[in-house]
């Protein structure tokens, strides 16, 4: 049995594992007590990561739809066939776009970027958990500029006060929620802001309850006592910050409490405060307006740039924050710079030896819509996209799909061609976890069948729309990102087995642009409930855990006990709406109007419901594109 | 009967060793951990280590596990079961993991006996090395599993500075001597006198964790922990299954076919009890829906008297492998140390 030192695929804490093969297959997985990010502790997902690899439905020949029937090709028919199709459709002057992945490695990712960039003359260019992480990412972007200052989990570990903008962090990030309860265990002050009594706000020093969609209020309370009660960190502000003055203006009249106060002093007078965030979806302004607040928050009292000290978006995909170095995004390219960025453009243009297109290209759900090809790498856009069976609907509609995938998912099986993948056990590369470092991925065991290592397919794909792609191997690739984006050269060069760091770190030229959150997302009319998609990812639909016999197990049983879904809702609004749990109610939006089984959860506060991220599709018309509606509840 | 190996004879065993089958020891990983790996040449072996994480229970009961093979043959399906006779020795292995491979077998003799098991464990020689410096974390002292063993190994070797004292277990421990026979001596009285002092000594040095399991024992066996009590605790576990997968006494399973070049593959796979889906039933009913009621059936398992008289021990080794591990903070001393005292984080 060799141990094959490799990068966790699922969530983007970035932990660390062996696996191990014994006569080519996967057996399992052994912790690795030298990982600077895991440090010889796994969660479930990271212990059952051998899985999906062994059990699940591999794709292992290309496959070209004729008929209507995905037939086995060789993998020179298919690859022309591929580049034939696209070119005939760029030539008849159709749009074409790629979709990169979160959970796809960075050499894959960056030359999807560069095969729709420099072969396709495109920025159509994007990855579904952008559409979800996006608003965050933005909202940060606007307070800090290009590059904010990153954290480790180690940091909050070491913290004093941790305020936590709490989804499910023991679930959706057990590596990071271990950091915060190691943090407590020596003493900090857990501070959360969460709407149902989560295992995190049981832990907290101070659990903070918010309604839903307008946890910005709660963020603008503890920005306002701050400001109130003069706890402001002087140098950061004088030396750190705009907008202070129109800060204070925005904050008057915000509501603060005795809570909000001791927050305030908790978070001031920590030499060490870690502020966690996960992405907030949802359509306007304000869905960003969160992480601003939170960013403000944490640069006026002194916490932003600080080492030890800062902000951790909570990112769900492994590597999320790899796609979006890659350029995976339309306004953006490779090193997340601005389509307009002279430098960039220039050196990307010299690299790949053509004109790159300038205008932003469409987002991965205005994609679905209208293009008529599309590649897909390694994502499934209506497991991932909020609107779920409506992307799949439109992925039905567009004129030639291909999918590059290790595994047979939704989306592959509505695929004009299939290019099977090497799975994350069976390819070389790299992934970028949400703290910035950036760790290698080695191959265990051969892939199936003729399946190849995706930055292999893509290269071929590149050269055929006449790009250079002499790459003998995935850190050939990783070589020209380096040259593509700077901040990965060191990363070439290291030779460490886990791979090296590329974290950005405190400095003191940092400027912050102060922003309160104002505006909360729901208001509600009398009688109304506020009705929330809950969480942002569907870790049931994701291939790695779908198809892996443990790790599927909860979600397999919960779809199959309510094929129609459900809407968690209190005992006291259930009594007085007069439905029996497991009886449907109906909900009415300004959107629209469904029906939906219910289910009592002793946790919620009154006026508050809850449709998990896994059944939104049940009430696709009563959310619309948000996140948190206004809803009217009644008998069905 | 007691012999002894010069330090420079043993390269010449192990050669001796590895002529007869896969020898498996602690090694230096690629990333720097100490792990178990079937050695490729005598001087990978490591003599001064730290326990590996990863305890070599998956030489005895890999994670992934395949028992039969399953075959269509016309109407009928053929089931061909799935065994490993080769012949392999651990060696370098710590007194708390011989205790733990011990346990699994017994368990695994039971009636139905368990076939792939024995196969495997009945062609393991068990080489082990007894602890002079006991581990940060380990409290083998506890569990009457270490620093030395009394039993259980075929050999057991101590560092006695020049040479190592070898302790006979078992006719495969003489069979392993056999191979190199001119390398072993009678050992001194002196010799035997040292390893008893060493033993002396290497008790009187355990780290800060301590599992007190007698008073423990008494409250979960008589239902005296409070549900609270639990309820407290349950926050503070991840449900990683760490604990159960790199503990040396946890066998719990569950079962998985391959599909695999037109056969199929039964397959155990390790599984966790801390896993909420653990004891889902296909109705859809789970009687260990909660975390709190989790966690006690895990500890009343490993440390209830109903449990400790079945198998004459507690499930635990006291290896400390779960106080690296856990996710959270619910490693057995500190579940041991909360139910003994009553309180949690207090």
């Amino acid at each position: 049995m060799v141990p094959v030192p490799t990068t966790c695929p699922f969530c983007a804490c970035g932990c660390g594992f062996y696996l191990l093969a014994n006569q080519e297959r996967l057996v399992g997985v052994a912790p690795s007590e030298a990982h600077p990010v895991s440090m010889g502790r796994l969660c479930a997902r990271g212990w059952g990561a051998h899985e999906a690899a062994l059990w699940g439905s591999r794709l292992s020949q290309p496959l070209v739809n004729r008929n209507g029937k995905l037939e086995p090709v060789s993998w020179a028919e298919a690859l022309d066939h591929v580049a034939g199709r696209i070119k005939e459709l760029i030539e008849a002057g159709k749009p074409v776009g790629v979709l990169g992945s979160a959970r796809a490695t960075n050499e894959e990712n960056y030359l999807a970027g560069k095969l729709a960039r420099a072969g396709f003359h495109t920025n159509h260019l994007d990855f579904s958990y952008h559409s979800i992480c996006g608003p965050l990412l933005k909202g940060l972007e606007e307070v800090c500029g290009e590059c904010p200052p990153s954290i480790s989990l180690n940091d909050v570990e070491s913290s004093q006060t941790i305020l936590l903008i709490e989804g499910d962090l023991a679930k959706t990030h057990p590596r990071a929620a271990s950091a915060v309860m190691a943090a407590v265990e020596k003493g900090a002050h857990l501070i959360t802001i969460a709407h149902t009594a989560t295992q995190m706000s049981r832990l907290a020093s101070l659990p903070l309850p918010a309604v839903p969609g307008n946890e910005g209020e709660v963020i603008d309370g503890l920005l306002a006592a701050v400001l109130h009660f003069g706890l402001e960190d002087q140098t950061s502000v004088k030396v750190h910050c705009e907008g202070f003055h129109t800060l204070r203006r925005d904050l008057e009249g915000a509501k603060i409490t005795a809570e909000m106060r001791q927050a305030a002093e908790w978070i001031t007078r920590a030499t060490r405060a870690t502020f966690l965030i996960p992405p907030v979806s949802g359509e306007g302004p304000p869905s960003h307006r969160e992480s601003t607040a939170l960013a403000t928050l944490a640069a006026v009292t002194g916490h932003l740039g600080r080492p030890g000290s800062g902000l951790l978006p909570l990112l769900a995909r492994c590597n999320v924050r790899g796609a979006c170095d890659m350029g995976i995004v339309p306004d953006r390219l490779p090193g997340y710079r601005p389509l307009a960025d002279k430098e960039a453009r220039q050196r990307l243009e010299g690299l790949w030896g053509k004109d790159l297109p300038s205008t932003p290209g469409l987002d991965a759900e205005s994609m679905l819509q209208s293009v008529s090809a599309l590649i897909v790498l390694a994502d499934d856009p209506p497991a991932v996209l909020p609107s779920g069976q409506r992307a799949k609907a439109a992925l039905g509609k567009v004129e030639f799909l291909v999918v590059l995938d290790a595994f047979l998912t939704p989306t592959a099986q509505m695929a004009h061609v299939v290019l099977p993948m090497a799975s994350f056990a069976e390819t070389d590369g790299t992934i970028t976890n949400m703290e910035g470092r950036v760790q290698r991925l080695h191959v265990a065991t051969d892939p199936p069948g003729e399946a190849r290592p995706g930055w292999q397919i893509l290269a071929e794909l590149c050269a055929r729309f006449e790009l250079c792609t002499a790459y003998r191997s995935a850190l050939e690739v990783l070589n020209e990102v380096g040259c593509a984006t700077p901040k990965y050269r060191p990363v070439c060069q290291g030779e460490d087995k886990w791979g090296g760091i590329g974290m950005a770190r405190a400095s003191n030229g940092w400027k912050f642009r102060l922003l309160a959150a104002e505006a909360p997302r729901v208001t509600l009319a009398d009688g109304q409930h506020v009705l929330v998609r809950d969480g942002d990812f569907d870790w049931g639909r994701d291939p790695l855990v779908a198809f892996s016999p443990t790790l599927s197990r909860d979600f397999q049983s919960e779809r199959k006990l309510f094929p129609s879904g459900y809407v968690e809702m209190c005992k006291q609004d259930a009594d007085a709406v007069g439905v029996h749990p497991g009886r449907p109610v109906k909900l009415t939006s300004a959107q629209g109007e469904a029906v939906i089984p219910t289910r009592v959860r002793a946790d919620l506060k009154p006026g508050v419901l809850l449709v998990p991220y896994a059944f939104r599709d049940h009430l696709a018309n009563v959310l619309g594109t948000h996140s948190v509606t206004a809803v009217k509840v009644e008998q069905a | 009967m007691v012999f002894t190996i010069p330090k420079e004879g043993t390269t010449k065993w192990l050669e001796k060793l590895l002529e007869a089958g896969e020898v498996i020891a602690p090694v230096r990983g690629p990333c720097g951990d100490v792990i178990f790996s079937a050695l490729r040449s005598p001087t990978q072996v490591l003599w001064d280590f730290e326990n590996p994480l990863n305890p070599p229970k998956q030489f005895v009961l890999p994670q992934t596990d395949p028992l039969v093979k399953i075959k269509r043959n016309g109407q009928r399906h053929e089931v061909e079961p799935i065994y490993n006779d080769a012949p392999r020795t651990l060696f370098n292995v710590r007194s708390c993991d011989v205790a733990g491979i011990a346990f699994l077998t017994q368990i695994h003799e039971a009636e139905p006996a368990d076939a792939s098991y024995l196969h495997r464990a009945h062609n393991l020689t068990l080489i082990s090395l007894a602890c002079t410096t006991p581990c940060p974390a380990g409290f083998c002292v506890c569990t009457d599993s270490g620093p030395f063993l009394t039993g259980g190994y075929d050999l057991q070797l101590t560092d006695l500075g020049g040479s190592f004292l070898v302790e006979v277990g078992s006719k495969e421990g003489e069979a392993a001597l056999a191979k190199a026979p001119d390398l072993f001596r009678q050992a001194s009285e002196n010799a035997v006198t040292q390893r008893k002092e060493l033993e002396a000594a290497a008790k009187a040095h355990f780290g800060p964790e301590t599992c007190h399991f007698g008073s423990a024992m008494r409250r979960i066996s008589t239902g005296r922990v409070p549900d609270a009590l639990w309820e407290k605790m349950a926050d503070w576990c991840l449900e990683c299954g760490g604990c159960n997968f790199v503990c040396p006494t946890c066998y719990c399973f569950s079962v998985k076919d391959l599909r695999q070049n037109g056969t199929w593959l039964r397959c155990r796979t390790w599984d966790s009890c801390q896993y909420a889906a653990f004891t889902l039933e296909a109705s859809g009913h789970n009687p260990r829906a909660q975390r709190k009621e989790r966690m006690k059936r895990r500890f009343f398992h490993k440390v209830s008297a109903q449990y400790y008289t079945r198998d004459g021990a507690v499930g635990c080794v006291g290896c400390g492998r779960c106080v690296k591990t856990c996710l959270g903070s619910t490693h057995m001393p500190a579940v041991v140390a909360a139910i003994r005292k009553g309180k949690w984080h207090e």
